[in-house]
């Protein structure tokens, strides 16, 4: 699959260790022009972009997943494996490899290096972080380095762009020839690679010297499933190692003692190390981040200064929506008559989205911070010392991070649990994510929690209460599915990377927050959008002869779908307004405020939200049964409210769900459990409630 | 490259037992997780200073640090240096 077969660009692919600043140095190499897709049949982000090198010829720039070998253990890293391999059916194999290495830590990224060596592409070595390694006193001859290697290094810190330019130099044509494997087997190896090379030759497939010595350099490779490899090559392959164990030759023991003397090798010849005893700055700053108990103290002060931000500063851009959205209402109202089509565009769609795009600030303002949190590598000490907690329920540390972007969305939070290593963890923290209390909420919690308390003070422990319990049920339940899954035997042991401190790369922030803000307008939005024309199709016909609002609601689909519902939530204490809100807030928890506005008949106030809020709060408390009792006591109030903090309302997150476990089973059993959680929550307290006299 | 016998194992010192702040040479990894061990940055001569204990502990190798549980710390085996 080389350039002249298929005709396209040269393919250079970046290759690296997570964290070794393979983004940053995509970012300097491209401009910061990127093109993000997706790789055919898995989910992983695929990132490129178009570059010139100095000499004027055009390529492609690939920035693949990171990983720490090419015996992968996720799917991102797989995935790395089969395009370098040239197994990616729908990607073409790259004509250069860029292999990012950290100039400090040479030891644990040069494996990596030998592995891309030995698949037979041209290899250039990018030394990043020659600064820091210098800075621990570790002193490089990179040409010594080249020599040992037998590829192209340059060194190169791509923080500050220095070296960038001697990198897009070495991109020059022609390419530099395939590297060639720097170590020599015993002769049963050499024997072994031979003949499981011809065999694989036979069978019909590419590059067979590469993938014999892949298939006996890793057992999983060989006996485990693999989707981009034929069956009988792994046959060969077992026969081909078990004739080696027969010999008292473990191949995939000797590849790794020989790879390790390359390495040390080259190392010794390339490095001198001047003694550097001194405490670096991230040691300080761990000695209180990771501090047994300072520690905890420091995780709190941050987890309240991300949601103490949100909810004060998300509130400015919030108020610029909602105007704009009043505006816009005014202003497409105006140039239209009076009718259906004034009313689906203003009543419908501007409202029904603008609902949803107020969320937008205070989702972009966490992610922004989640960013900042990851960026400057705090966020893996976050996730070593949650680990502890979330241990005891049966999730990893990992799970932090997709637990705490539920708070503001469920859809990334879903997503953000790909760099879980367990697929039963992460299938556990997927399940009980949606509990997390997301923003969408909000706006049900601001007309619900006054009904029940009118202090200030009263509503903010309310809040608080609400966040407890959604997080609180969730871990309850990851406690308890973890046992029926039997996460525990199968969860693998904690190990990640602690990155040294450093000032997030902003660009990558902002582009990220970008990224996601225009995924949430597509996902959410083109979704919404369907949803708000359905429901206001269903609340404005059929016409009720008489043409006043407040008989439409029960003359209209929607009244009627409510009324046909209301034996169901009767129970709950409900009448057919709240049933046909929340049946309409399935699709989106936020259509409930609206749905409410609607039934009663309430005009949206353009200028001022909480007028608006007030407005249906009154409608609430003055509606009356027809024997003249409150139609909605604090008793039906808190159970809507325990409702809503339980089910799980959101379309769109549903089919992520589906879309991240590839499979419809987990995704509509998680709707069903946590939509019948809820029911059965609202019904015991409405009928605690009542038998307890309140 | 695994120990001959039980007993050569278990008379072995293991990370997890290794002494807070001290420097140790890798002698060599025994155990289920080598793999991901070696992946990571656990090769044998290499070394490494345990940083604290805990659950999870905390090791530097090759100047970067490295948290890994107890269970991953009893499969590598080290000697003092």
């Amino acid at each position: 699959m080389s350039t002249g077969e298929n005709n396209t660009l040269p393919k250079v692919a970046l290759v690296g260790h997570p964290n070794v600043g393979k983004t940053t140095l995509f970012n300097q190499l491209t401009g910061e022009r990127r093109k993000v897709g997706n790789y055919v049949g898995v989910t992983v982000e695929k990132v490129s972009a178009t570059i010139f090198t100095p000499h004027g010829h055009q390529m492609e720039l690939v920035d693949l997943p990171g990983c720490y070998s090419l015996t992968p253990e996720s799917p991102d890293e797989r995935v790395t494996r089969d395009v370098l391999l040239g197994d990616f059916a729908e990607e073409s194999r790259p004509d250069l490899v860029i292999n990012v290495v950290d100039a400090a830590s040479l030891e644990r990224h040069l494996p990596l290096t030998l592995q891309l060596i030995e698949l037979g592409l041209p290899v250039l070595v990018a030394l990043n972080q020659v600064d820091r390694a210098e800075a621990a006193g570790l002193r490089l001859n990179p040409q010594v380095l080249s020599d040992e290697l037998g590829v192209p290094v340059v060194a190169c810190q791509a923080t500050s762009g220095k070296g960038v330019v001697q990198l897009k130099q070495a991109l020059r044509f022609p390419l530099p020839p395939p590297a060639e494997r720097r170590w020599k087997g015993s002769t049963a190896l050499e024997h072994a690679v031979a003949e499981l090379s011809k065999k694989l030759a036979t069978l019909g497939m590419e590059r067979p010297k590469v993938h014999a010595l892949q298939l006996l350099g890793d057992t999983d490779y060989r006996v485990k499933v693999q989707p981009k490899l034929p069956r009988e090559a792994q046959i060969a392959a077992r026969e081909a190692a078990a004739a080696c164990i027969k010999e008292n030759l473990v191949p995939e023991d000797e590849i790794i003692k020989l790879r390790t003397q390359t390495i040390r090798r080259a190392i010794t010849a390339a490095t001198h190390t001047m003694r550097n005893e001194g405490e670096t700055l991230s040691d300080k700053i761990d000695r209180v981040a990771l501090h047994p108990i300072g520690g905890w103290f420091f995780f709190a002060a941050i987890i309240f200064a991300i949601f103490w931000s949100i909810f004060r500063f998300a509130e400015i851009p919030m108020h610029w929506v909602e105007l704009g959205v009043g505006h816009t209402k005014d202003w497409v109202g105006g140039l239209l008559p009076d009718g259906d089509l004034n009313s689906l565009l203003t009543d419908g769609i501007i409202e029904g989205v603008g609902a949803v795009v107020i969320f937008l600030p205070q989702i972009l303002l966490l992610f922004f911070l989640i960013g900042l949190l990851e960026g400057s590598g705090y966020m893996s000490r976050a996730t070593f010392l949650m680990d502890k907690v979330m241990a005891q329920v049966g999730l990893s540390g990992k799970s932090f991070l997709p637990l705490l972007s539920g708070y503001a969305c469920a859809i990334p939070g879903v997503m953000a649990t790909r760099s879980i290593n367990s697929n039963k963890q992460r299938l556990l923290t997927i399940l009980v994510l949606p509990w997390q209390s997301c923003t969408a909420r909000l706006p049900v919690y601001a007309i619900l929690i006054p009904l029940l308390i009118p202090s200030v003070l009263g509503q903010t422990t309310m809040m608080f209460f609400i966040y407890f319990l959604g997080t609180g049920t969730a871990l309850g339940v990851a406690w308890l599915l973890s046992k029926r899954i039997g996460v525990g035997e199968a969860a693998p042991h904690f190990l990640l990377e602690l990155p040294p401190y450093r000032l997030p790369d902003f660009s990558y922030v902002f582009r990220h927050v970008l990224d996601r803000a225009l995924a949430f307008l597509r996902k959410a939005g083109s979704l919404i959008l369907g949803i708000v024309i359905l429901l206001w199709a269903l609340g404005t016909y059929p016409k009720a002869p008489s043409g006043e609002e407040q008989d439409q609601f029960n003359y209209s689909a929607m009244g009627r779908i409510g009324h046909f519902i209301e034996p169901v939530v009767k129970p709950l204490g409900w009448d057919a307004r709240l049933g046909t809100a929340t049946l309409a807030s399935f699709a989106a928890r936020e259509v409930f405020v609206s749905q409410v506005a609607v039934s009663f008949a309430v005009e949206e106030n353009e200028d001022d939200d909480e007028t608006f809020r007030a407005q249906i709060r009154t409608a609430m408390t003055d509606a009356k049964k027809s024997d003249g009792s409150p139609a909605y006591p604090p008793l039906t109030v808190l159970s809507v409210l325990i409702f809503y903090i339980y089910a799980l309302q959101c379309l769109p997150t549903t089919a992520v769900v589906q879309r991240e476990t590839k499979s419809w089973k987990w995704a509509l059993a998680q709707l069903a459990g946590m939509s019948l959680f809820a029911y059965l929550a609202a019904l015991i307290v409405y009928q605690g409630g009542s038998l307890l006299g309140f | 490259m695994a120990f001959t016998t039980e007993l050569e194992r278990d008379s072995a010192l293991n990370l997890s037992q290794a002494a807070v702040g001290c420097e140790f040479q890798i002698k060599q990894l025994d155990g289920p997780s080598c793999k991901q061990l070696r992946e990571i940055g656990f090769c044998e001569e290499m070394r490494v200073r345990k940083v604290s204990n805990g659950r999870n502990l905390i090791c530097a190798v090759c100047g970067t640090r490295l948290a890994l549980s107890h269970k991953l710390a009893e499969q590598v085996f080290v000697t003092a240096v």
